[in-house]
């Protein structure tokens, strides 16, 4: 039974499972390391998800429709932005009232553009990149079934989202624009006095965390499933808001601790098709990632330091 | 023609003309010192000057010709640099990156940090301040912090550096390192203006004083023309007792009997080790010694916020050496806190909540859990008028005064109570002259009305113009005791620095011994 539960397609899955809690943590480090909180993620990552498919609807290309997704998690996001930055208003409300407003939007048009609720018609999607056949069997096709699977079953954004991820890590610790980032969050006022921008750095950081977010979104819809569902992000960009600080704020900790939890989802999918040999309510395993999240958060949060700053408004003067 | 010139220079907040046509020059290579009292409006003056604040009216001539400064970032093209009060530094990236925050070297966005890391080091050897680039700030003192924003200000290329109240943080040994720091600056034709309201800093480091009162310039001097009285004159407007006059104590009950106490610092280390005195009602005695010495830790258990690990305290004869800081405050013993942000208010509550914390739950101002807002605001407003504390009503926000009225709440509060036992740490930290007498004042009537006062402070002035009694506290012992007539700085601070450091008195270089101690206090 473990032979079917250790598979290459297990591994693969996680990275699957990961690649959009993965793009909405890595938005989230960015967000909150310029000082703004963002728990909107989840409201965004959805809102991504809905015009992301709506595009791919109207045009017939998934590639159109992933580009839909960033432009409506920016759009959302700025709404965000203004209401945090500029209104100085609290980040936690503002982030909950767009994740009600996603949910209600989204809903609203569903009905309004294809008349009905639920879900919508299945779209074209984004297709693995490469489609290598095994050959025969023995031991070195074994092993390039594992690397296969593993590594060169991917959709895109899979492959975009570990881009992403490295390049982010680099450019916070060896670019202007991430030492000011960084500073941003901590002590806003000390940037200001060197005469950079903290109201432009904060919405450039938002309006970032609002296209991967949505890119997120995209992924799910336009590579994973293949259609629209209401509240289909059901909790990840919450999950994706601990990834990011399991991961300590920075983007390659992020992914990481979105494999992790991506290992979980892909673990208790897989788990699910042994209920009649393990026992337990199908409940308990859809659990999984939830208890995870609690546990990684209430281990580590201890020790990891928030941006100083995050949260609070900035008021120049 | 000087470098920096100001003329009539206006700026009004609501409800108060905090500069009210201020006009000032600075030349080449002088250091000006802008002397007042917390809240005359230096610091205003200056954040105009720097492009955080925008004036009314008025001119900034630069080299002699005029410019709007309407952002740090113009004021900074100008020459112009600034170290704040409170340091501008982020604490978690490292004194480079700190350093080159705004003007990264790089192309395409990419820093270059071997640059990065040359520019600093250029610059830190061309003006003697030696600092490692890579530190993170937050493991630095204060002192080198203040280092890391003067090499800021450098790094932009600043020719005019004001420095805002940049020895309030310092240690002795610090402030004398400062000094030396800011005289070869202007050597290399660099041009200071000095924030401060300490009499001496004035005298020791300015080439020209300027004294600004209530937003308006009220005098400008020379440290060869006048002398520290002359000068508090100037600053608060009438004359100033720099020393407070006091009658010799008259020596009642015992009133605080410790035994032998032993208390454990932050990381379980023996910080008090094994103190025995007592202070009697009508006295007031001072504990002196050089930050982190165990005074913390001592003054903690004494009122409840830390528990000792053996030994005994008593106050009048009923054991209080477990009591907790609620028991402890109704045995008697009122607190004067060290920090008075952290422990001494609550920010954003307002002056009435503040001044009735500790005896928000008793009679008069409570019943049944409920609190009567009208005898709470009563009582706020007698402490108000009895307390000189200068606010328009009760129910400002203790965020929104200045320093001195702070810690003149606190007062107020803890005298207020009628305590058997004053225990005041650093009471006068922060404050002007003129502030720093009514406090002592008031100490003093404390102890006259037969009070025990229990004074801590690194202030050797101030422990000499007080104490009847003085212990010298060293690495968590007292080492020494004086009576007020036998003591005078010299002899205290060769006993504060363990008997074998240089005097505090000499001008000479300190040996090691006196740096660690300096900078133990100076660790966060």
């Amino acid at each position: 039974m473990l032979g079917d539960i250790i598979t290459p397609d297990l591994f693969a899955s996680a990275f699957r499972m990961a690649t959009p809690l993965a793009l909405a943590a890595i938005g989230g480090t960015i967000c909150e390391r310029s000082g703004v909180v963002n728990i909107a993620l989840e409201g965004i990552m959805l809102t991504g998800a809905f015009f992301g498919t709506a595009a791919v609807l109207a045009t017939g290309n998934p590639w159109i429709g992933v580009l839909a997704a960033m432009a409506a998690g920016v759009a959302i996001a700025s709404v965000h932005a203004f209401a945090s930055i500029n209104l100085r208003s609290d980040q936690v409300v503002s982030g909950t009232a767009i994740n009600l407003l996603a949910l209600g939007v989204t809903g609203f048009l569903m009905e309004f553009w294809y008349g009905h609720p639920g879900t919508t018609d299945p779209i074209a999607v984004l297709r693995p990149i490469f489609s290598f056949t095994s050959p025969g069997g023995g031991f070195f096709a074994e092993i390039w079934r594992w690397f296969n699977g593993i590594v060169l079953s991917h959709t895109p954004i899979v492959y975009i989202t570990i881009i992403i991820a490295v390049l982010a890590q680099w450019a916070l610790y060896r670019t202007r624009w991430g030492l000011r980032l960084r500073a941003l969050g901590e002590h806003p006022r000390a940037v200001d006095t060197v005469g950079v921008n903290v109201y432009r750095g904060r919405w450039i950081a938002v309006l970032m965390s609002g296209a991967l977010a949505g890119l997120a979104g995209a992924n799910l819809t336009i590579e994973q499933v293949g259609s629209f569902t209401e509240n289909m992000t059901n909790g990840r960009g919450f999950i994706a808001l601990a990834a990011n600080i399991f991961g300590r704020w920075t983007p390659a900790g992020s992914y990481l601790a979105s494999l992790l939890f991506g290992f979980a989802d892909a673990l208790q999918i897989k788990l699910q098709v042994f209920r009649d040999v393990i026992t337990v309510p199908p409940q308990f395993f859809l659990m999984l990632p939830y208890v995870l999240t609690v546990i990684v958060l209430a281990g580590v949060i201890g020790r990891a330091i928030a941006p100083a700053a995050v949260g609070q408004p900035y008021k120049k003067g | 023609m000087p470098v920096l010139e100001l003329r009539e220079v206006t700026k009004v907040f609501p409800g108060v003309v905090a500069n009210d046509r201020v006009s000032m020059t600075l030349e080449r290579g002088e250091i000006v010192a802008l002397l007042g009292e917390n809240g005359a409006g230096k610091s205003t003056l200056m954040n105009v000057v720097y492009g955080l604040l925008s004036a009314e009216h008025g001119e900034i001539l630069i080299d002699g010709s005029t410019v709007k400064i309407r952002s740090p970032r113009q004021a900074i093209d100008h020459g112009i640099g600034m170290v704040h009060q409170h340091f501008m530094l982020v604490e978690p990236l490292t004194v480079t990156e700190n350093i080159v925050l705004g003007r990264e070297p790089g192309r395409l966005g990419v820093i270059d940090f071997t640059e990065a890391r040359a520019k600093v080091a250029e610059i830190s050897q061309r003006y003697g301040l030696r600092i490692d680039p890579d530190s993170r700030i937050a493991d630095l003192s204060v002192g080198m912090q203040q280092r890391v924003e003067i090499l800021k200000a450098l790094y932009q290329g600043a020719s005019v550096l004001i420095l805002d109240e940049p020895t309030a943080v310092l240690t002795p040994q610090e402030v004398r390192e400062l000094f030396s720091v800011v005289r070869s600056l202007v050597s290399e034709g660099l041009s200071v203006v000095f924030i401060t309201h300490k009499l001496e800093e004035v005298m020791a480091v300015a080439d020209r004083i300027i004294v600004m009162r209530a937003g308006a310039v009220v005098g400008e001097t020379r440290p060869s023309e006048t002398d520290e009285v002359g000068l508090a004159r100037m600053m608060v407007g009438r004359d100033v007792v720099l020393r407070v006059e006091k009658t010799p104590a008259r020596c009642g009950d015992t009133v605080l009997d410790v035994r032998d106490l032993h208390v454990e610092g932050e990381r379980g280390l023996e910080a008090v080790a094994g103190v025995t005195f007592d202070v009697c009602g009508g006295e007031v005695v001072a504990i002196a010694g050089v930050s982190g010495n165990g005074q913390t830790e001592l003054i903690d258990a004494l009122v409840g916020l830390r528990p000792p690990s053996a030994g005994t305290m008593a106050l009048k004869g009923v054991d209080i050496t477990h009591a907790s800081a609620r028991r402890s405050i109704e045995a008697g013993v009122s607190h004067i806190p060290e920090d008075r942000h952290r422990r001494g208010l609550v920010l954003q509550f307002d002056l009435a909540e503040n001044l009735v914390l500790g005896d928000h739950r008793l009679a008069p101002y409570a019943s049944r859990g409920i609190m009567n807002r009208r005898v709470i605001a009563e009582m706020a407003r007698t402490r108000i008028s009895d307390y000189d504390i200068r606010t328009p009503s009760e129910r400002v926000l203790a965020s929104s005064m200045s320093g001195g009225n702070q810690q003149k709440v606190v007062v107020a509060r803890e005298i207020g109570r009628d305590p058997e036992l004053l225990v005041a740490a650093q009471p006068t930290r922060g404050l002007d002259v003129g502030a720093i007498e009514f406090v002592h004042r008031q100490i003093l009537a404390e102890r006259d009305a037969g009070k025990a006062v229990l004074l801590i402070s690194l202030e050797l002035e101030e422990v000499l113009s007080l104490a009847d009694r003085i212990l010298v506290m060293y690495e968590g012992r007292i080492v020494r005791e004086f009576s007020a007539d036998e003591a005078d700085a010299e002899t205290l601070g060769y006993h504060m620095t363990g008997g074998g450091g240089t005097k505090l008195g000499d001008s000479g270089a300190p040996t090691p011994e006196t740096d660690e101690a300096a900078e133990r206090g100076a660790g966060r």
